[in-house]
């Protein structure tokens, strides 16, 4: 089991003329986790759309360690599991019947059948619920049973599509604490979300892509590494207009809200007396960093600001 | 076939849990069958449709051509008689025409021999079971009246013009009904008349919870993922089709149960159940066919609920009204007949009618099976090939 890789994939829906996807190319290895990033409409569902077989007639390749795609899915259909943004189950049925019901359409059954359903719900933590309707579940418990399904095969390529959207922070981080779980030298685990302070700690490597085309692209501290000498700051208080005046003259000085600050520093000595001007001023530094970008600001910066359809 | 099994299992337990989709599958069609029997019970003891043909067979082609323009007009016209009695009961027996009087060789003569009281000449009318009974009243009545006409005509030519013995008018002649195919040759009640129309459009009706539930598979990601996982498309559809299948004929077994115990314990008549219970089987099957191959089509064509109840909802009333269902074809105009003969609905009523009241052998529903198969075939063709076109599987792409 080697690496997903996705070569010079173009696709466009039928009836329109602008490409959803223009020459994507990337590569997952396996062992990781990756993050895959985008406004809305850039594209990321039509790709994992594409990796998952539900769409078809693309331009370029889908490879799955040397083996195009399309030759797995004929040979070993439950080599990909999904977790779909949606709650992609039955409502009406229970917990149980859902995973029966996934697990016997992907080729599951008897003792087999069994023993996966009793891992997943252990790993989901939803054993206390299988005799319960799934559409009777909380957010968080839904969402759960979403990536139990998922996970039913024990799936070598695993597309994760904001799992975690829509639930209360204690879910949240049980589900975040599961996905990392999951990661292994043979698998391959694709994750896309809004939450980028999610990706940022979750993901290995990360792509950041926009109007179908890979903007960005490679191990999460390449991608944050800042060449420019940037210098973040957030303070407790906001800054007096004359010193931000200053700034703005001398460092370029960037706002990101009413107590965060960027600056262009061009040599690691001038950070000490920029601090202690901030300091005096009565804005004490909560949180300092140079030489490297937080994701959210990376995303914002490559992608612009406009408002999205 | 695991992955089959497991799709009809969840198909089951989907519907076994949307009481609203049942109401609508049984107790719809259950309560049009009852209420529809009973309302026109009378109707159909007293109805008179337009333009129904007969034709007049007798050894004597002057007395053939003077009842058949005795017996024209006012709903009933003449057509050309068949070649004998067999062939008479042949074309009766497929409705066309619905009615043939036979006129006995030495009718006229009977007639002209002094009536006696008890020995009276008889006429034998064939009668189509789904007939109205109105209308084969009305015609009885017309029958015999021709009939003392012409026996007056001949009193009085005998008489010289004069008056003679005044003849009992009444029984100028006796007319014995034969229905052709039924059991015990008894008239139809409007129950047996209702059950097949109202059965077939419950069957029909399997289009709103296969193209609901298809949307909300679709809606909700379901369909994504089972794709995914590598179900076939065609998978999916036939997934739909075993469970429904059977549905469709719980929905058979229910209606001609509530015809035959219901209805009777109402204060209706009930319904005759037909010796041929495979032939009811078989047209049952060819009209769950085809109204799942309806319901599929909806399903892949549908994008949202709205549409899929739209389509479905009035699109089966639709149909229901042009072929028949709902106002007997007999009274529609011909142009509305015409039409009739492309509803699907009208295929299969002539199916059940076919078993059910004319007692009808292989042959008989082998025209509107054949015609229900190919089109369940040509709408499961069109519901693939729609999702083919698209290739998309969720609004979300």
């Amino acid at each position: 089991m080697g690496t997903l890789s996705i070569e010079a994939l173009s696709f466009s829906y039928p009836g329109r003329d602008e490409a959803v996807l223009d020459q994507v190319t990337l590569a997952m290895p396996a062992g990781g986790i990756f993050g895959l990033l985008g406004p809305n409409g850039a594209g990321k569902t039509t790709l994992i759309a594409l990796v998952a077989g539900q769409l078809r007639s693309a331009a370029g390749r889908i490879v799955l360690g040397g083996e195009p795609l399309e030759r797995a899915r004929r040979t070993r259909p439950d080599f990909l599991g999904i977790v779909p943004q949606e709650y992609a189950f039955y409502p009406m049925l229970s917990c149980r019947e859902n995973l029966r019901f996934f697990g016997g359409v992907q080729g599951l059954g008897g003792p087999r059948l069994k023993e996966r359903i009793d891992a997943v719900a252990a790993f989901a933590r939803i054993e206390g619920v299988l005799a319960r309707r799934a559409g009777q579940l909380s957010g968080g418990l839904k969402r759960r049973l979403n990536l139990a399904i998922g996970l039913l095969t024990e799936p070598q390529v695993l597309l994760l599509d904001e799992p975690t959207v829509g639930v209360d922070p204690q879910s949240r981080a049980f589900l975040l604490d599961s996905i990392r779980a999951l990661a292994r030298a043979d698998r391959v685990i694709v994750y896309t979300s809004h939450y980028m302070e999610d990706v940022q700690a979750l993901c290995d490597r990360v792509a950041i892509i926009d109007r179908g085309r890979v903007l960005v692209s490679g191990t999460m501290s390449e991608v944050l590494q800042d060449g420019a000498g940037l210098l973040t700051l957030r303070l407790r208080a906001p800054l007096p207009p004359g010193l931000a005046a200053e700034w703005r003259s001398r460092y370029a000085l960037h706002e990101d809200g009413e107590t965060r600050y960027r600056l262009s520093i061009s040599a690691a000595a001038e950070i000490a007396p920029v601090i202690d001007a901030a300091r005096a001023a009565g804005c004490e530094p909560l949180a300092i960093s140079y030489g490297q970008r937080d994701l959210e600001q990376l995303f914002m910066q490559l992608t612009d600001r406009s408002l999205r359809e | 076939m695991r992955r089959l099994l497991a799709l009809w299992k969840k198909e089951w337990l989907a519907l076994a849990r949307d009481v609203h989709g049942l109401a609508v599958l049984f107790l719809m069609p259950a309560a049009f069958i009852v209420i529809m029997s009973l309302t026109l019970s009378d109707a159909f003891k007293g109805d008179r449709g337009p333009q129904t043909e007969f034709a007049v067979l007798s050894p004597d082609p002057t007395l053939a051509d003077r009842f058949a323009s005795s017996l024209s007009g006012e709903g009933f016209r003449a057509v050309a008689a068949p070649a004998g009695e067999t062939a008479a009961r042949e074309s009766v027996r497929n409705g066309k025409p619905p009615l043939a009087l036979l006129v006995p060789g030495g009718f006229a003569r009977a007639l002209a021999a002094p009536p006696s009281g008890t020995d009276v000449p008889e006429l034998v009318l064939l009668v189509d079971p789904t007939l109205p009974p109105m209308q084969l009243l009305a015609f009885q009545q017309r029958a015999l009246g021709v009939a003392l006409e012409l026996r007056v005509a001949e009193m009085v030519r005998r008489a010289g013009g004069t008056a003679g013995a005044v003849p009992d008018l009444k029984r100028a002649a006796t007319l014995s009904v034969e229905t052709v195919g039924n059991p015990g040759a008894r008239r139809p009640s409007s129950v047996q008349q209702n059950v097949p129309a109202w059965l077939i459009f419950g069957m029909f009706f399997v289009v709103m919870p296969i193209s609901s539930l298809f949307i909300v598979e679709r809606r909700d990601g379901t369909l994504a993922r089972l794709v995914a996982h590598g179900v076939p498309f065609s998978m999916l559809l036939l997934g739909k089709v075993g469970p429904f299948f059977a549905v469709n004929l719980a929905q058979a077994a229910l209606m001609l149960a509530a015809g035959r115990v219901l209805v009777p314990w109402l204060g209706g008549e009930a319904l005759a159940l037909p010796a041929r219970w495979d032939l009811l089987a078989a047209v049952a099957a060819c009209t769950s066919f085809a109204a799942i191959g309806w319901g599929l089509l909806v399903a892949a064509s549908a994008r949202t609920l709205e549409q899929a109840t739209v389509i479905g909802g009035v699109g089966n009333i639709l149909v229901a009204a042009v072929g028949g269902i709902m106002v007997p074809r007999f009274v529609m105009p011909q142009a509305m007949q015409t039409l009739a003969d492309f509803s699907p609905m009208a295929w299969a009523l002539d199916g059940f009618h076919a078993v059910i009241l004319r007692q009808g052998a292989a042959a008989d529903i082998a025209a509107p099976c054949a015609k229900l198969l190919a089109l369940a075939i040509v709408l499961l063709a069109l519901a693939l090939a729609i999702h083919h076109r698209r290739r998309v599987l969720g609004p979300a792409q």
